[in-house]
């Protein structure tokens, strides 16, 4: 009875610290959105004033007026939207596709196609940035999507593979094999069997691609010239002065453009943790 | 319900896919046009020019001038389409490397006259040759097109003046009794004052490193006075064992140590040591003249902004240097690429902005700043107290330094002098290591 008391009050304790600690955490991951909002409708100067967040003497919503207006919002959302959803499901279809090629079916070269494909995790991207730039020069891809989309795709890809693979093998091979006696074919099996079983795996594949991508800067700077297919952090660029720039304005598109962010992120949520899990174990 | 799930799934691949390469399509399609029209173009001499230009702002500052300029000569020449590209700073220098290998450079080039940016695309032949003759009338103050030219020939136009100063702070010097430094020595004893009455002296940009090699040079030609291109051929011979250099760096160590700068300088960014003055928290402000227009920010409140002083830095005791032997230098400008297929409609353009009546007066009017060319015409008296100080500073000089220190080597040399700038201010190195390594970065 005493003990069970002291149990009880044992798990209170722990639930108290646990819950203290999970929201200091929280506190820690949230406060910088809840400072970005904050700044963003604040005027520049207020920004350097002392003390963490500010309470601006009026609140300017202009700042996301002029974001809206002079800084392209919208076409560049469009860009990188599309952009951003063609590489993911580019990197998704490829990565699962390999994956079975280089888990489940036997070959000759599997191994050594399979590591040299996730060799490409180690290639920094400035080290390929000039050289791509050369290539796309010659072949005149410059300031087209592809100039994006090739190399968004290509730097994705490796981590993709890495994690379906891994989750792959968790899958018992009995599935597949029930399957190919009922008489399905390869695709069949990837399409009806193996795809809904990697949910969450595609998910987390989802969002890493996404992440990665939706703030990249230097190649966009890179491979486009014109207005047409620049992505959201050219916005950004618009309020930057040879010295000083907007802060302020900076602010407001920066949460602009971490708004898609985070709502994918909240959609994806469940699934992610349990991809990166079991995708590790076996990886 | 899963197979509906898939279905619908594979709906969304397909329409996606088929968006995909319909928007291809689209975008070939496009293209062909665009390079028809071109063609057409061609036969009707509409001409597109192509202008990189590092100012990515333009909606204010010389980014805004850029932009009324195009606006007008497009006006004026209805056969000439202007496409701006703006990236800042470092990207601009990435993606001028990347153009730089490539079959389409930009027609007009915002560039750096300096050696340490401009010698490099000169060698390799990037930059078409100008003729001087045409910029006669032009009115560039003397010596302004030297770091645009290379064995005698020009290469581009300088956009701007650029002259380091003090901004102070006239109320608060007037309420504590503090005067105008007039020698090195006064200004570090009003450093103590100035703490002690619980402020900031000088607000420094730290962190950007390069107002602290320039802070140097100014201090170089405080006891050198005009010394000519000495610090070139010292750094042409990896030879600074000249006294005037260690005199410097011990001069720049002194002023750290006597709390000239906020605590915490080395890590203090443009914008927070700019805000630091413009908030009232330190007294002077150690920048450029492109930072004139603090006289006129809005955002600036009105008891700061309309109590602006400047004054250059103070002469050192027993150097050779006067007051009016100024850092000041020719640094941004334009030039144009020699496989521009618009070469001389290029070159128009280039002429048209730089004649005095558009840049030059448009510059000066708006308080961003000081051409490179004689403004003395378009003064009207009612200009703000930093621009009136600042023309007096320039005009008064009995010698200009001419590009700083940090950009007269190659761009690695930058470099390595502005990291050592820093380490010297914060006492990493001594002075004399400060030499010795500034030797070896040139070797």
């Amino acid at each position: 009875m005493t003990t069970k008391i002291k149990n009880n009050k044992k798990t209170k304790v722990s639930k108290i610290i646990m819950m203290i600690c999970l929201s200091i955490v929280a506190v820690i991951q949230i406060f910088p959105l809840i400072w970005l909002l904050d700044f963003s409708l604040a005027s520049s100067n207020e920004l350097f004033t002392t003390g963490l967040l500010i309470i601006p003497k009026k609140i300017q919503w202009g700042n996301y007026v002029k974001a809206f207006v002079d800084g392209n919002f919208l076409l560049y959302l469009k860009n990188s939207l599309l952009i951003n959803g063609l590489s993911l499901v580019l990197v998704i279809c490829i990565s699962i596709i390999t994956a079975f090629a280089t888990t489940r079916m036997i070959w000759k070269l599997k191994t050594a196609v399979k590591t040299f494909l996730l060799l490409g995790m180690m290639i920094p991207i400035h080290a390929t940035l000039l050289p791509n730039y050369i290539i796309y020069d010659r072949v005149g891809l410059t300031d087209t999507i592809w100039a994006l989309l090739i190399p968004y795709v290509a730097f994705s890809l490796p981590q993709g593979l890495f994690l379906t693979s891994g989750f792959m093998e968790a899958i018992p091979k009995e599935l597949e094999e029930a399957a190919l006696i009922d008489g399905c074919g390869v695709y069949r099996i990837i399409l009806i069997i193996i795809a809904p079983l990697m949910k969450s795996s595609v998910a987390t594949v989802a969002i890493m691609t996404y992440l990665n991508n939706w703030n990249e800067f230097m190649m966009a700077s890179t491979y486009l010239r014109s207005k047409t297919w620049k992505t959201l952090p050219f916005s950004v660029l618009e309020f930057t002065g040879q010295y000083s720039s907007d802060y302020a304005v900076q602010f407001a598109v920066m949460a602009l453009t971490a708004l898609p962010a985070i709502i994918i992120y909240i959609i994806l949520n469940k699934h992610i943790t349990k991809g990166v899990a079991m995708g590790a174990v076996k990886g | 319900m899963k197979k509906k799930l898939l279905s619908a799934l594979i709906m969304v691949m397909l329409s996606i896919s088929l968006v995909a390469c319909g928007g291809n399509q689209m975008n070939s399609d496009s293209d062909s046009t665009q390079s028809q029209t071109d063609n057409e173009n061609a036969s009707e001499e509409i001409i597109t020019i192509h202008v990189f230009t590092g100012l990515a702002d333009r909606k204010t500052g010389t980014g805004l001038i850029e932009e009324i300029l195009f606006e007008q000569y497009m006006k004026e020449n209805p056969n000439i389409k202007i496409e701006v590209e703006a990236l800042d700073g470092e990207t601009y220098k990435t993606k001028f490397k990347a153009y730089a290998t490539s079959s389409e450079m930009p027609d007009l080039l915002g560039v750096w006259g300096q050696p340490a940016f401009i010698n490099e695309i000169i060698d390799a032949g990037l930059l078409a040759e100008l003729n001087p003759e045409d910029y006669k009338d032009y009115g560039f103050v003397k010596g302004a097109l030297d770091g645009f030219s290379k064995d005698g020939k020009l290469y581009g136009l300088p956009r701007s003046t650029d002259i380091m100063g003090f901004y102070y702070n006239k109320a608060i010097f007037e309420e504590n009794g503090w005067e105008v430094p007039k020698t090195y020595n006064e200004l570090i004893e009003l450093a103590g004052k100035i703490r002690e009455a619980g402020l900031i002296p000088v607000s420094m940009d730290g962190a950007d490193k390069w107002p602290l090699a320039i802070y140097l040079n100014d201090l170089i030609a405080k006891i050198d006075g005009d010394n000519g291109d000495k610090i070139s051929q010292s750094i042409a011979n990896g030879d600074f064992s000249d006294p005037t250099y260690k005199k410097a760096a011990e001069l720049l160590r002194k002023s750290v140590e006597a709390g000239l700068f906020q605590n915490g300088f080395e890590t203090t960014d443009y914008a927070t040591a700019f805000n630091l003055f413009a908030n009232g928290q330190a007294a002077m402000y150690y920048m450029g003249n492109w930072e004139m227009s603090i006289a006129t920010n809005p955002d600036v409140l009105p008891e700061i902004r309309e109590n602006i002083g400047v004054f250059a830095m103070p002469e050192v005791e027993g150097g050779k240097g006067k007051v009016t032997d100024i850092a000041a230098w020719n640094g941004v400008g334009y030039s144009i690429s020699a496989n521009s297929p618009v070469k001389e409609e290029a070159i128009k353009l280039l002429n048209y902005m730089m004649k005095p009546e558009n840049l030059s007066k448009l510059t000066w009017q708006n308080g961003v700043g000081m051409s490179a060319q004689d403004y003395s015409g378009y003064l009207t008296g009612d200009e703000t107290v930093p621009q009136k100080i600042f023309t007096n500073i320039l005009m008064e000089a009995t010698s200009i330094t001419g590009t700083p220190i940090n950009d007269l080597g190659t761009s690695a040399f930058k470099t390595v002098c502005e990291d050592l700038c820093q380490e010297l201010a914060i006492g990493a190195i001594t002075p004399e290591e400060f030499i010795q390594k500034l030797e070896e970065a040139t070797k």
